[in-house]
């Protein structure tokens, strides 16, 4: 097949590179889109194939295939945990630019803005990469540059920013799934939310028989980043008769979306919120993880587990 | 290429287990090998009887069809050379049964390696086969494979855990095999034909295996030798000296300068290295074993020998060995690690011979090999770090192949020690087994009549793994 590396301006630098990517596939435990979908065309390693694909003119530029390469979070686990050194999110980026300039833009994870914007403009400054722009008329995003973080989500005021294609990280999945967990376990007491960069939870794709999982005290949900918390998702379990909620980020210079000090903000209003209305906020935690400290966030979450035994459930 | 009956595929299985995209299809068509090529199509089946339906149309229609777990295979064993249905088996993930009194588990063949020692830790067992790609690797690759890792050594590879499992056979039909029981000898032990099988005979669907107890006590220890030769046999009077290691890995000099240039381990820079462990429920033996080894690495001049139980020291002393595979591809800049030459297993006495012949041939051929692995089972791992865009370089990558499964033969050793065979070790596995092909053919056909399970493999291999398949690197002519 025709090599068509001379089309791709920003990717042919890493031809080289992308031999490098041994396809080992270890990057599968790292990436939240696979976990949610289980096809390996979401993992990191589908998109060095794609690109090498791409390049090599084995595959072509398609809907897609951009699909893919605009499909990332960018929490860089994958990268951070590459033994080859495979610097992915550089890669995928300058994909993205490639296939933008063949007029080939995803949609996959990029925000995009609804007709109900109202022009505010808070989304363009509250975008940490500069991703959102106002042109005079309307809002464009430059989707080489979102990574998909969401902080645009949680700032729009009338709810027209999007991410489509969220892979199980929304708002309402997140809150249905706490609800069901809830629900559905007798002994249930908190929702845990974890960016995907300070908790690791291995792959964990397989399903446990309910004699393994029916006495579990809390369910862990990964919210991508911790600048996508807001008040009614972190409120939701409560609805549902948890005890508490514990929100897990990174420590203060790790957030790549600067989402950690929203989270910290968020959350301490709503600890206000409850002091104010005499529910004892020692019922919401926030907690800075380190990328990937399974045994301190493990710690965290049986020490908070402990807390919520004696305090037992809101009356 | 056949034309697929999608519609019928997806009223098995579901649209949303479906997928005939190109861009989709083309990254089924990799695994962790140098090879590539297309499915026809991807389906994800999510019960037995699902998968049954499948084979029944596939068997109709004479269409391959080609079992995948993780993809983390090293040979192409699930790279569809001859095209195909490619069963995602990911979606039959369920862990079924855990049961203490009998000491088995029982998994559908998507369950993930690590997640089965997850859910089994918290009991106090584990189960012991488990390779270095158990984080993503499933039970039934792992089956099809006859994985083993690196506490193999004292607890042996998948054929020796796995009790029991029921197959789907080609024409549809379920069959249980093996027990549930630590001993059988009903009759022939089809389950442990399977193993090893590669997906040529047919479809596991769930698997009965047999798990340990973790031990209480993990005495790690370490050796740096300065000739590969002298940490070899060192290898070989651990193994004959009725040691039991729980683990007994080799790294020479390229993988160690590999880990140095991608990790902060500080590593001395020695010709070879070896990491011993032994474990046990009583301290005073697993001290024994220790011991035992330290003054058997002290003999064939080993140095900075040191041992710890602490978690984080064993933790650190590993992390270089768990982090090599990726990390050969820092060794130089300008080389590719290929998974080629990647395994083999030889005779304990001949281990120090095998690490010297690896790095002679691959001078002489002008690239470079990496000798290491889980030396205490027999089994070495080699990689070929070559620049991949240069023809010349695969052609010596040929040779140097050919050279060191030619020496392996001839000091009675195997082909495979436990990445299998698949494609890229196919012209070794025939000439080693050249007297019983003629019966593995038969035993195939009684399997598989219309060879439709990933045909075109083992014995079936193609001749020259270069042209067998698209290379996953560019090569200029």
């Amino acid at each position: 097949m025709e090599n068509k590396i001379k089309e791709f301006k920003n990717l042919e630098k890493w031809q080289g590179t992308l031999a490098n990517c041994i396809r080992c596939g270890y990057c599968f435990e790292h990436c939240p889109m696979f976990k949610h979908t289980g096809w390996e065309s979401d993992a990191p390693r589908a998109k060095i194939i794609t690109a090498f694909g791409l390049i090599s003119g084995e595959v072509e530029p398609s809907e897609s295939a951009a699909d893919k390469m605009f499909s990332c979070f960018y929490c860089k686990r994958c990268e951070a945990a590459c033994s080859s050194g495979v610097p992915l999110t550089e890669i995928f980026t300058d994909a993205r630019k490639d296939l933008v300039e063949m007029g080939l833009e995803g949609p996959g994870t990029t925000s995009i803005t609804k007709l109900n914007c109202a022009r505010c403009l808070i989304c363009v400054g509250a975008c940490p990469h500069e991703a959102r722009s106002y042109d005079g008329k309307n809002i464009a995003t430059d989707p080489a540059k979102c990574q998909a973080c969401g902080i645009c989500l949680e700032v729009c005021p009338a709810g027209a920013a999007k991410i489509e294609n969220d892979f199980g990280t929304g708002r309402d999945e997140l809150i249905e799934r706490a609800s069901t967990f809830l629900n559905t376990h007798e002994s249930s007491k908190a929702i845990i939310f974890a960016c995907n960069w300070s908790y690791f939870p291995e792959l964990q794709a397989s399903v446990l028989p309910d004699s393994e999982t029916r006495d579990n005290n809390y369910e862990i949900l990964v919210n991508m980043c911790g600048g996508r918390l807001e008040p009614q998702l972190l409120m939701a379990p409560f609805l549902h008769n948890a005890w508490g909620i514990m929100a897990a980020v990174c420590p203060d210079d790790d957030c790549q979306h600067e989402g950690n000090q929203r989270a910290k903000k968020i959350v301490e209003n709503l600890r206000n919120t409850f002091k104010s209305i005499d529910i004892d906020p020692e019922r919401i935690q926030l907690v800075q993880i380190p990328a990937g400290d399974k045994t301190l966030f493990q710690a965290e979450i049986d020490t908070f587990v402990v807390k919520l035994n004696k305090m037992g459930p809101i009356r | 290429m056949k034309p697929i009956d999608v519609t019928r595929l997806k009223e098995i299985v579901g649209e949303r287990n479906i997928k005939t995209d190109p861009s989709d299809l083309y990254v089924y068509g990799s695994d962790s090998s140098v090879h590539h090529a297309m499915p026809w199509a991807i389906v994800k089946p999510e019960n037995t009887s699902q998968v049954q339906e499948i084979m029944r149309y596939a068997n109709e229609e004479i269409i391959p069809v080609i079992a995948r777990g993780g993809g983390s295979g090293m040979c192409g064993q699930t790279v569809p050379i001859q095209g195909g249905i490619m069963l995602d088996m990911k979606g039959m993930n369920k862990i079924l049964e855990i049961n203490l009194a009998d000491v088995y588990c029982r998994v559908e063949p998507g369950v993930v390696d690590d997640d089965l020692n997850l859910a089994l830790k918290k009991y106090g067992v584990f189960y012991p086969p488990t390779p270095a790609s158990s984080r993503i690797a499933t039970i039934g690759g792992e089956i099809a494979n006859n994985a083993s890792g690196v506490r193999s050594v004292k607890y042996g590879a998948t054929r020796d855990a796995v009790l029991g499992m029921k197959v789907v056979l080609p024409n549809g039909d379920l069959v249980s095999l093996g027990a549930h029981t630590r001993v059988e000898a009903s009759g022939y032990q089809l389950h442990k034909l399977i193993v090893g099988s590669e997906g040529t005979l047919g479809i596991v669907v769930e698997a009965t295996l047999s798990f340990v107890p973790i031990p209480e006590f993990r005495c790690m220890g370490v050796a740096n030798f300065d000739a590969l030769k002298d940490a070899g046999e060192a290898i070989g009077s651990i193994m004959s000296s009725g040691s039991i290691p729980s683990m007994l890995e080799l790294v020479d000099s390229v993988a160690i300068k590999a880990v140095n240039k991608t990790m902060d381990l500080g590593l001395k820079e020695v010709a070879a290295a070896l990491i011993f462990e032994a474990d046990g429920m009583v301290k005073e033996a697993v001290d024994y074993e220790i011991d035992k080894m330290k003054k058997i690495c002290e003999k064939h001049n080993g140095q900075d020998i040191h041992a710890s139980y602490d978690p984080k020291e064993r933790a650190k002393i590993f992390m270089g060995r768990k982090k090599l595979f990726p990390a050969l591809s820092k060794y130089d800049d300008n080389l590719a690690s290929t998974s080629l030459a990647d395994d083999m297993a030889v005779p304990y006495s001949k281990m120090a011979e095998l690490a010297g012949k690896v790095h002679e041939i691959a001078a002489r051929n002008n690239i470079v090999m990496t000798a290491y692995g889980h030396c205490g089972s027999g089994c070495m791992h080699t990689k070929i770090l070559m620049d991949t865009k240069r023809k010349d370089q695969w052609d010596s990558a040929k040779k140097a192949i050919t050279e060191v499964y030619e020496y392996v033969r001839s000091v009675n050793g195997t082909t495979s020690a436990e990445h299998g065979i698949g494609l890229s070790k196919a012209e070794s596995f025939k000439i080693e087994k050249s007297d019983s092909l003629n019966l593995l053919a038969g035993i195939k056909k009684a399997f598989d009549p219309n060879n439709i399970l990933n045909p075109g493999k083992l014995a079936q291999a193609p001749e020259d793994w270069v042209t067998a398949t698209n290379l996953r690197y560019s090569v200029n002519s």
